[in-house]
């Protein structure tokens, strides 16, 4: 406001004096400019409301997660349970004393000494021989020794020979059929061989 | 409080009294706060978080897995499944209980007498029905049993430990108690078996886990497998073979021994009588252990191996010097006999073994100086323990050095007045296959740590030199002898086609009782095949024999099974050459 060269206002004309006039500050009355409050509402209720919805929303989709993770969580458990009872079961059909017993069952032997062909020049080393039915290998412990009151020597009685009736013979065998077929089913039952003891 | 730029009227009052007035406000709100928390904390905390936790805190134990402990091909000789015990609240089902017991006899094969019993048992909450169920089997009955309208029963964990070979290395592996392992690896490795168990705490609403709440898991470390060098199919076989030698021969027990030649590992240690390890209450105490490592007994002649190749490796003998061997050698106060009777004769020193004279042997150990034989039974590894793993491991006897008299060293040289056990004689015998070398025996592969902190495993398998290979080689061409049909006293231990070389053993065994010969006997047979390049050595014992058979007749045709499977397995081919010829007499 101040000038740097007063002197020179005398002698400078004075021009535009009205605008200069005009240009000058002065206090402007304040002036209140009232803002639209309903975009501003609505935009704030908007964003609580999406967010309310949002975290509801999210939050359910947690639970739903939560729900099929514990549900699936439920079923691995039971699946590793079922795969061990499973794999159980295969190692105890790969038991040897098992296969063994079939393998007999078969009618199979234990083979005698290995020998080898070699394929080609045909040539054998090693001697070879037959599987022989009568070795066969008890895998089986032996039954122990029933004393002697329980194992009496057999009382040969000797009769001369009657011709016999046919029907009894029949029922009785039926009989003795029935009530043995049942014991004959269960594999782990000892069976002897006849050479054991 | 900042006040505000421009005053706008003096409706709130003067700034000191509002100042004042709020102060007294927060002081009131924070004092009752204080006494809040004092009640809180200070008067009964326990309750207060008892009854958080109660309100939907869950904390669950997370099981460690048990390891399993495996043979030499991954086949297990013990796994873990995931077991379940179903239990019952006689409260509920006392009613419908002879229907309930029918249904779970029917289910879970349990005894129906005894669970009638315990379904209507009086004034209990709480009984057992069945113990360690697979959990499929136990889940799918208990839910069978619901839709029947039984009620009243439930499941709770019990892990089921299972041994799917039954017998087949029982004796080994042991087994498990309600709570623990008591015995064999089970226990030994129990460290590395266990693993360690981990938890859960989380929150649950209507039975499902809430995703946001407290949630803290330690996972559990499931145990590490063990795996063994023992073959599960030939040590079943060796098994069942030893069983019919003891039982054909009336003994009263035995263990056979199946070793890699080169490697030293235990692809077989069979003992009987053994147990089933699932139903290891079943069995007499006697027979849980390892009669193999734990019981002593004097080795007999199989000994005389290592006496005459001690003295091949000093140069004093040779295989063919020639012993006159008296009927009967009288030495400081008792006569020393042989098994067979006969006039003075001229054997060799092959034909000393091939015969197993006593008399030739000792005649032959003469020739050691003082300390001598005690320094070579000592690098055969006799008088101290193997370290294989095994609990309760014997070291044997093998007398002190200092505490040898001259008729001791006389009965040490066939084989008396010194006791082993299976594996130490095994890897003795071992050593002549092996060149001389001493390979030390294995039964674990890697390595373990056992619970009194032993690295045991084919891992820390040590190897040292005892016999030079010249006297190893010329002690297997004696033993050759053994199994010949003419000459040697064990023709029932060759596997035709193939090159064996053993010898067999017959030693009075002493009675726990009198602590002296009781008349009764130990017979065995350690050999191994094919003699000039040996896979296997086996050694076959047992105890006690009421046939009166010998080393020759029970041991000798169980090891000629055992061998012949192995190689059988393990495709083992003739090597072709000609057996040895050594001369026996002259």
């Amino acid at each position: 406001m101040s000038s740097p060269v007063p002197q020179f206002r005398s002698r400078v004309p004075r021009i535009a004096e009205v605008a200069v006039e005009r240009a000058r500050l002065t206090v402007v009355p304040r002036r209140r400019v009232r803002a639209a409050r309903m975009p501003f509402v609505a935009l704030v209720s908007m964003v609580l409301l999406g967010g309310v919805v949002g975290l509801l929303l999210f939050n359910t989709s947690m639970q739903q997660a939560s729900f099929a993770a514990t549900a699936l969580d439920g079923q691995a458990t039971r699946l590793a349970a079922r795969e061990q009872l499973l794999e159980m079961e295969l190692d105890r059909l790969r038991n040897p004393q098992r296969i063994a017993a079939a393998a007999q069952r078969l009618g199979m032997v234990q083979a005698c000494t290995p020998a080898f062909l070699t394929l080609g020049t045909g040539e054998i080393t090693g001697q070879p021989c037959a599987a022989d039915p009568a070795g066969r290998f008890p895998i089986w412990p032996a039954q122990p020794q029933k004393p002697a009151v329980l194992d009496p020597a057999p009382n040969v009685v000797e009769v001369a020979a009657t011709p016999v009736i046919s029907g009894d013979t029949d029922h009785g065998a039926a009989g003795n059929a029935a009530r043995g077929g049942r014991k004959n089913q269960q594999p782990q039952q000892p069976q002897q061989p006849q050479n054991q003891r | 409080m900042r006040q505000p730029r421009t005053p706008r009227g003096s409706r709130r009052g003067a700034p000191q009294v509002r100042l004042r007035l709020g102060f007294v406000v927060i002081a009131m709100v924070l004092s009752v706060f204080g006494a809040r928390l004092v009640q809180l904390q200070g008067v009964d905390p326990n309750s207060y978080a008892a009854m958080a936790a109660a309100e939907g805190l869950v904390e669950v134990d997370l099981p460690a897995e048990r390891g399993d402990i495996l043979d030499r091909n991954g086949e297990p000789l013990a796994d873990s499944v995931d077991g379940l015990m179903v239990v019952a609240n006689p409260e509920m089902t006392a009613e419908r209980a002879p229907e309930l017991a029918r249904f779970l006899y029917r289910e879970l094969d349990v005894d129906y007498a005894a669970t009638l019993n315990r379904l209507r048992e009086e004034g209990s909450l709480f009984e057992y029905i069945a113990r360690r169920v697979p959990s499929t089997l136990a889940t799918e009955v208990v839910e069978a049993a619901e839709q029947a309208g039984f009620e009243g029963l439930d499941t709770r964990r019990d892990p089921l430990r299972d041994y799917p070979a039954g017998d087949v290395a029982a004796n080994l592996v042991g087994f498990l108690g309600t709570d623990e392992p008591l015995a064999g690896l089970e226990r030994t490795f129990d460290a590395r078996l266990s693993g360690t168990d981990g938890s859960a705490r989380y929150e649950v609403g209507a039975g499902k886990r809430i995703p946001l709440g407290e949630n803290t898991v330690t996972k559990p470390v499931d145990g590490q497998d063990l795996q063994t060098t023992i073959d599960l199919d030939l040590q079943w076989y060796a098994q069942r073979v030893l069983r019919q030698t003891v039982e054909s021969s009336g003994g009263s027990s035995g263990f056979a021994v199946v070793m890699d030649s080169r490697t030293g590992e235990l692809l077989a240690v069979a003992d009987h009588p053994t147990f089933d390890a699932n139903l290891p209450t079943e069995a007499p105490k006697e027979d849980l252990g390892s009669r193999t490592m734990q019981d002593v007994y004097e080795p007999g002649s199989v000994e005389k191996v290592l006496t005459l190749s001690s003295l091949l490796d000093l140069g004093v003998l040779s295989p063919r010097t020639q012993i006159v061997v008296p009927p009967s050698l009288q030495r400081e106060d008792s006569p020393i006999g042989d098994w067979f009777d006969h006039g003075t004769i001229r054997l060799t020193l092959a034909g000393v073994l091939a015969k197993s004279s006593n008399i030739g042997t000792v005649l032959a150990a003469d020739r050691f100086e003082a300390g001598q034989l005690h320094d070579y039974l000592t690098r055969f590894g006799l008088g101290r323990t193997t370290d294989i793993g095994v609990r309760g491991e014997t070291e044997g006897l093998l007398p002190p050095a200092n505490a040898w008299t001259h008729q001791m060293q006389d009965r040490i040289a066939f084989g008396q007045s010194l006791s082993v056990n299976g594996v130490q004689m095994t890897a003795a015998v071992n050593t002549i296959a092996n060149d001389g070398v001493r390979v030390s025996p294995s039964l674990i592969r890697g390595s373990a740590t056992t619970d009194d902190g032993a690295m045991v495993g084919t891992d820390a398998t040590t190897e040292h030199r005892v016999i030079s290979a010249r006297a190893a080689h010329q002690t297997m061409l004696m033993m050759e002898r053994v199994v010949d049909e003419r000459v040697g006293v064990a023709p029932g231990a060759a596997v035709p086609g193939y090159r064996v070389a053993g010898k067999t053993g017959t030693a009075q065994r002493v009675g726990a009782e009198c602590g002296c010969y009781d008349g009764t006997f130990t017979v065995s047979f350690a050999g191994f095949a094919p003699a000039d390049d040996p896979r296997f050595t086996v050694y076959v014992v047992v105890q006690d024999p009421t046939n009166g058979g010998g080393g020759g007749s029970i041991a000798g045709p169980a090891f000629a099974k055992i061998m012949s499977y192995a190689l059988k397995r393990y495709a083992v081919p003739p090597t072709g050459t000609q057996p040895s010829r050594l001369p026996v007499e002259w």
